[in-house]
């Protein structure tokens, strides 16, 4: 059977980084968002919006669908709780998908990619050919998004190219 | 050598950058800052050391690491860590 | 014992080689020596050997935890070099070359001295500059240096990939008495001279801790073969210096780091010297059986297990592949890592410790191989006579807490700029 990696660059979001003010817990920071939210390496949301925990009290904040007043609209809902930063244009997200995607990210990031050990909601903050990249299973296809800081975004699409050659998908 | 980050879990410690003995303090004035920049214990042993999570959380760790085998007897948030 | 020549090998070829001899004795320890060195690499047995040969002190021994030249000595990659651009450093270096150059006659033993010349490459006009000013530093001691450019590296290394976005090569610094030595063979000249004057060498033997008297100053050691008596220790431990030294109540400014090195099958000869990037944390030679001998930088992180770990095996190999794409064809033999004892400004210590009867020659980081004559000689002298050998000067144990540093790459340990 053949394996199959498709491979898109999202610009179809918004991004925020949200990062909790001292003393303010995850708990207080969901029930002002009315969604329950995890402080871990997970991802977890409710509608258009995805958070991705990527640190102790801090989160990169999806929003499905171009919305250029996402990062204006939590930074209003979370004053006092956590300082928000939009980070739409600060992100390059990569969208892989198929059997050979998993295939992929194993050859280039030292994480068990395993469907035991990380699937459909896992997220791991992480280093692909030195650059720094943030990985969540999207769904069990498997399907991940990768986001990386535009200005090495070119250098990341090097490497998987380069990668996917070798695995001949 | 792999690090069990306490937020990230087990991560290869390219991912890390390395500061050294968590034990040195900071003196307040002119006296002990000789020894606080410059003596260091350098066990063979445990030894409690900072490492910062660059490639993951990002937050400093304080690891329990034995400088001869390596074995890691633990690892906190430096943050939660008491001095 | 035999003096080797010509006609010593030739009686002995003919005889087939069956009845050559110990060329240094095993010793058991005797119950005090004048003087005890701690550490049986290539510094221990030079300090032991220059002793008894410059300053009549026969009453030596020298006592090794495993077996000699099982540390640094026998884990080094080689290289010898006099291109310091420091005052503190340099006629220290220069000294050593000199011992070097007649070294074989001295020890009448071959050490493969190999005077093939290093490159050191630069990329950019501030290295150039930098580079400028240390070859003129290096004239000044009689070194000798070259400042090549593009043209002149490419006829020496027409191999090196010159045009690299990151690192393009300009040129680069050459000195033509750098190079190699047997790094084994060192280890086996010095034993065998020390051991002809009466010196003895302990293997199998550890330093657990000190005999103190009344004062506190050292009078001894004890070890895992019984106390030893002596009126003045030496300690030449390379990456164990603090380790020993705690053992007398000091706290050093040195840590304990993993440098690699690693080795490549036997290939016909392709590097003509020793070419360095330092740019890229990469330095190559071939050796006499044709492997290619390459390193970098250290791990970076505390540790006394003499093996490293795999971010810095990629590290050396991409530095290798960037400045000499054609590195990747060849097959790695073998990898494996020395303890070095790294210092907190990157030079050394030859001095008398705060403890009477203590004397300390480490924190040699990665660079003590070329230093072995020389170091072997300034601590015989500072043993001997009490006081520093003038190439010595600089490599005072207080040297930082007077704010005295030598830093000459501008990174020990600790400052983290490795
Ligand atoms: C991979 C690598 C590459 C290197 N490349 C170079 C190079 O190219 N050029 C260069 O100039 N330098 C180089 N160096 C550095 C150089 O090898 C060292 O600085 C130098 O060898 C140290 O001196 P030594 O030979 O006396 O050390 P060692 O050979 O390490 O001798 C110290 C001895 O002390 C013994 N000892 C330790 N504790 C005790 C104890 N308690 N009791 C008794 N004995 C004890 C050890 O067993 C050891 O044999 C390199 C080092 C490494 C690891
Ligand atoms: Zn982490």
């Amino acid at each position: 059977m053949p394996e199959h990696l498709t491979i898109q660059e999202r610009d179809d979001i918004a991004l925020a980084s949200v990062m909790a003010r001292k003393s303010m817990s995850a708990a207080k920071i969901g029930t002002a968002l009315g969604m329950s939210l995890l402080d871990r390496p997970a991802a977890c949301g409710s509608g258009a919006v995805t958070f991705i925990g990527t640190g102790p009290g801090t989160w990169l904040a999806f929003h499905d669908g171009t919305a250029p007043d996402f990062a204006a609209d939590l930074t209003h809902r979370l004053a006092g709780l956590a300082s928000v930063s939009d980070q739409s244009s600060g992100y390059v997200v990569l969208r892989l998908a198929g059997e050979g995607a998993r295939k992929l990210l194993q050859r280039g990031a030292a994480i068990d990619f395993h469907s035991a050990s990380f699937s459909s909601g896992s997220v791991a903050t992480t280093v692909i050919a030195h650059i720094g990249v943030v990985i969540r299973q999207v769904d069990d296809g498997p399907t991940y998004d990768l986001a990386t800081f535009r200005s090495f975004a070119g250098s990341l699409r090097e490497w998987i190219d380069h990668a996917a050659a070798a695995l001949a998908f | 050598m792999r690090i069990p980050c306490p937020y990230c879990g087990e991560r290869d410690s390219q991912e890390f950058v390395y500061r050294g003995d968590a034990s040195p303090r900071r003196p307040e004035g002119e006296d002990g800052f000789y020894d606080y920049v410059y003596l260091r214990d350098n066990v063979i042993g445990e030894m409690a050391e900072h490492w910062y999570h660059a490639q993951g959380c990002r937050n400093w760790i304080t690891v329990l690491r034995h400088t001869r085998t390596h074995r890691i007897a633990a690892a906190t948030l430096s943050r939660e860590t008491p001095a | 014992m035999t003096r080797f020549s010509i006609f010593n090998l030739a009686t002995h070829a003919l005889k087939g080689h069956r009845d050559w001899r110990p060329t240094w004795r095993d010793s058991a320890p005797a119950e005090g020596y004048d003087i005890v060195i701690v550490g049986g690499g290539g510094h221990g047995l030079a300090t032991a050997y220059y002793l008894a040969k410059v300053h009549g002190i026969r009453r030596v021994a020298v006592v090794e935890r495993g077996w000699i030249g099982g540390g640094n000595a026998g884990r080094n990659t080689t290289i010898i070099r006099s291109n310091y651009g420091l005052p503190g450093n340099e006629p220290f270096y220069e000294f050593s070359m000199k011992l070097w150059e007649g070294l074989e006659q001295d020890l009448n033993y071959n050490v493969m001295v190999s005077q093939r010349g290093i490159l050191n490459l630069y990329h950019s006009d501030a290295q150039r500059d930098a580079f400028a000013r240390r070859g003129n530093a290096m004239l000044l001691h009689g070194a000798g240096a070259e400042l090549l450019d593009r043209d002149a590296v490419r006829k020496m290394a027409p191999f090196l990939n010159f045009d690299s976005a990151r690192f393009p090569i300009m040129g680069g610094l050459l000195h033509r008495r750098g190079g190699t030595a047997r790094h084994d063979a060192v280890v086996w000249g010095y034993a065998r001279g020390a051991s002809d004057f009466g010196v003895d060498i302990i293997q199998n033997c550890e330093v657990k801790g000190f005999l103190r008297d009344a004062s506190g100053a050292v009078t001894g050691v004890e070890t895992t073969r019984g106390a030893i008596r002596a009126n003045k220790v030496g300690l030449s431990v390379a990456g164990h210096s603090s380790a020993v030294a705690a053992m007398a109540g000091l706290r050093l400014p040195i840590e304990s780091h993993v440098l690699q090195a690693f080795v490549t099958e036997g290939l016909k000869p392709v590097i003509p010297g020793v070419i360095t990037f330092g740019a890229g944390h990469f330095y190559i030679s071939q050796s006499d059986k044709g492997g290619l001998v390459f390193g970098g930088d250290i791990d970076g992180y505390n540790t006394y297990a003499q093996r490293g770990n795999m971010p810095v095996v990629e590290d050396v190999c991409e530095g290798g592949m960037a400045i000499m794409p054609m590195i990747g064809r060849a097959r790695l033999l073998r990898s494996w890592g020395g303890v070095v004892d790294m210092s907190m400004d990157g030079s050394p210590i030859i001095d008398r410790t705060p403890v009477e009867g203590l004397y300390l020659n480490g924190g040699w980081c990665y660079g003590g191989f070329k230093a072995t004559p020389a170091a072997g000689r300034c601590f015989a002298h500072l043993l001997a006579t009490g006081a520093p050998h003038d190439t010595a000067a600089a490599y005072r144990f207080d040297r930082f807490e007077r704010g005295h540093l030598i830093d000459e790459k501008g990174a020990g340990a600790q400052p983290n700029l490795h």
